[in-house]
């Protein structure tokens, strides 16, 4: 793809346009833009238990970073990842509703990942079958996973002490806090090992070549033998294991709650952060981790800024969609 | 109640007509835009946004009828706006189509989250008073009517030719003396207007409430049915109220009182996956769709 060649220097530049962009939106409105950006990119920094909740925030960007990424690998445009974290969260909660005591977060990941694979086949096998735009169909997905999650967790699932919830993960089952106090759990590094894992795959095994090759020139791969059909569903069930990580993590090791949201809440909105992720990380597992953990910082930002500087919190999703606008349009300029 | 049924249907086929036809305006010149689900919010906060400022914060005074116009005209200012960048971008800078039109819908869903809180001062939900409320049938009037126009002008005049040519064969069309990049940005930006004034259609004549999350994926049944018409606004016509009617569905089960709530509101999108699923191999896409076009 087209925007792994670009450069350091143009993703400065992105973002050293978005973020004057937000300033005069931020201005208009009627916000302190210093005061706020101030709050969003320096207060994270500014103390550990921040700094470690800000890395909480950037595990599963991590991972639905991955799953956008490995689309991309293989030329597609995947943009399921937001549905099969849904997915995942309700495998997780659905684990949690069936067994008691640990045995439920085996059953959470193999429920989780299964139902997130099982989400990214449909999009996969009617791009493979009858060549439906990924575009569209990953959106339709989500939309269902969408409904169909709320359902589950209003419903089946539903937390009957705590009706803003769904039933809680039990204790002996959680990812608890590796530093007492902060959100930090096993979460982060099993996200970033994943990031590592995937970046293996894609360099030494010879199915991450035969997704390069078939993303990057599908003629070509056919002469090569490589069945570009194969290709893009590795990439789709791949990308969806890490999505549906994603949300399994978002159940088991997220403290205080170690549910799901009636609402969603949790896991709303982490597959559009795994986009930009990806996009600013130029798909590179390495380059996904960086741009994840500068998001997660803009995150836990975003919570002080609203508190410091009232600014609303959705000013970092403003940000972020300025910060790909401009990447969009430096990219053919190399 | 069948009938009111169908009468919903051209109701809720309606922004998905406008923006279906606009869209098939820019991906006859060449450039697709998949940001119109960002379009639609940003146009379905801005026409309500513009009138109340202008009523409230200046205290201008109006003839009624006239405060739904202006609500549509600023949509369409803001979806000239954000045409004229992803136009911009998608022709002279030849930069990326499609992380463009991410970008343009991730920002409109901050944008328009942002926008409801830092204006309102609440989360997310606002009602639209009836004073800036257009009818919804001279709209869906209207949309029929464009997409009629559209397809005279595209097949019947010559500046159709002009601009399928720059879709089809833009270096051929460049030797015929046309200005490619310049088509195929008015045509972007025509497009985006459509597709924000859909977006005010949602807000101030068919939901009458601006919401973070209003275009519900309409934006993308709304490019499915580009591909059902097959690049032809009168098939759009039809494409429109087909995904229409299960749009209408979802909400007439519910009031009927079939299933959960949450069951009929997955009509729209399950229905939208077979219909393309079943009419994707015989589309023809524009030949030079999604390909910047360079001077050699």
């Amino acid at each position: 793809m087209r925007f792994q060649t670009a450069s350091a220097v143009n993703i400065a530049a992105a973002l050293v346009m978005a973020f004057a962009v937000g300033t005069a939106l931020m201005w208009i409105s009627g916000y302190d833009p210093l005061s706020s950006y101030s709050a969003m990119l320096i207060t994270p920094l500014s103390d550990w238990v921040y700094f470690l909740s800000a890395l909480a925030f950037s595990a599963p960007i991590v991972l639905t970073g991955l799953t956008f990424s490995l689309g991309l690998r293989a030329g597609l445009f995947n943009i399921g990842a937001e549905g099969q974290v849904y997915m995942g969260a309700l495998g997780a909660v659905a684990a949690a509703y069936l067994l008691g005591g640990p045995a439920v977060l085996p059953l959470a990941f193999a429920m989780g990942l299964f139902l997130a694979v099982l989400w990214s086949s449909v999009p996969a096998v009617l791009k493979i079958w009858r060549g439906v735009n990924e575009v569209i169909s990953t959106i339709m997905m989500n939309w269902v996973a969408y409904w169909v999650t709320i359902m589950a967790v209003s419903t089946v699932f539903a937390n009957p002490l705590q009706p803003e919830e769904s039933v809680k993960v039990p204790e002996p089952a959680r990812l608890t806090p590796l530093v007492p106090g902060t959100d930090f759990t096993a979460a982060v590094p099993i996200a970033y090992a994943a990031a590592f894992l995937v970046l293996i795959f894609l360099k030494y095994s010879v199915w991450g070549y035969r997704i390069s090759v078939s993303g990057y020139n599908p003629i070509a791969a056919k002469s090569y033998g490589i069945k570009p059909e194969r290709a893009v569903l590795v990439a789709f069930a791949l990308g969806s294991v890490t999505a549906g990580l994603a949300g399994v993590l978002q159940v088991v090791a997220r403290p205080p709650s170690y549910s799901l949201a009636r609402n969603l809440a949790n896991v709303y909105g982490l597959g559009f952060d795994g986009i930009t992720a990806a996009m600013l990380g130029r798909g590179h597992p390495v380059g996904v981790v960086l741009a994840s953990i500068f998001l997660g910082i803009m995150q836990e930002g975003a919570r002080h800024m609203q508190i410091e500087a009232g600014t609303p919190y959705e000013f970092v999703k403003v940000i972020q969609g300025l910060i790909i606008l401009f990447l969009a349009l430096q990219l053919l300029r190399k | 109640m069948i009938d009111l049924l169908l009468l919903q249907a051209l109701l809720a086929a309606t922004p998905i007509l406008l923006a279906a036809v606009g869209e098939i305006l820019t991906e006859r010149s060449g450039v697709v835009n998949i940001g119109l689900e960002g379009l639609m919010l940003l146009g379905a906060l801005a026409g309500p946004l513009f009138v109340d400022y202008l009523k409230y914060k200046v205290g201008a005074q109006m003839p009624d009828p006239l405060w739904p116009l202006l609500a549509i005209l600023a949509s369409a200012f803001v979806g000239i706006v954000v045409g004229l960048v992803h136009g911009y971008i998608s022709t002279y800078l030849a930069g990326d189509q499609i992380i463009s039109g991410v970008a343009i819908n991730l920002f409109a869903a901050g944008a328009v989250a942002y926008g409801i809180q830092a204006y309102w001062g609440v989360a997310g939900y606002k009602q639209v008073p009836d004073w800036a409320k257009a009818d919804p049938y001279v709209v869906a009037t209207f949309a029929l009517a464009l997409a009629v126009f559209t397809w005279f002008l595209l097949f019947k005049t010559r500046l159709g030719i002009v601009i399928r040519a720059c879709g089809e064969d833009p270096e051929s069309a460049f030797n015929m003396g046309v200005d490619v990049n310049k088509v195929r940005l008015l045509a972007t930006v025509a497009g985006s207007a459509l597709a924000a004034v859909a977006g005010a259609y949602l807000s101030i004549a068919y939901l009458s409430v601006v919401t973070k999350e209003i275009s519900a994926g309409r934006g993308f049944i709304a490019l499915a049915n580009v591909v059902f018409a097959n690049w032809n606004p009168l098939l759009a016509i039809a494409g429109a109220y087909i995904f229409g009617f299960f749009d209408a569905l979802s909400y007439w089960l519910q009031t009927m009182g079939v299933g959960r709530y949450e069951i009929t509101r997955m009509v729209p999108y399950i229905a939208t996956l077979l219909i393309v699923a079943g009419v994707m191999g015989r589309a023809k896409p524009p030949r030079a769709l999604g390909k910047p076009f360079k001077r050699e």
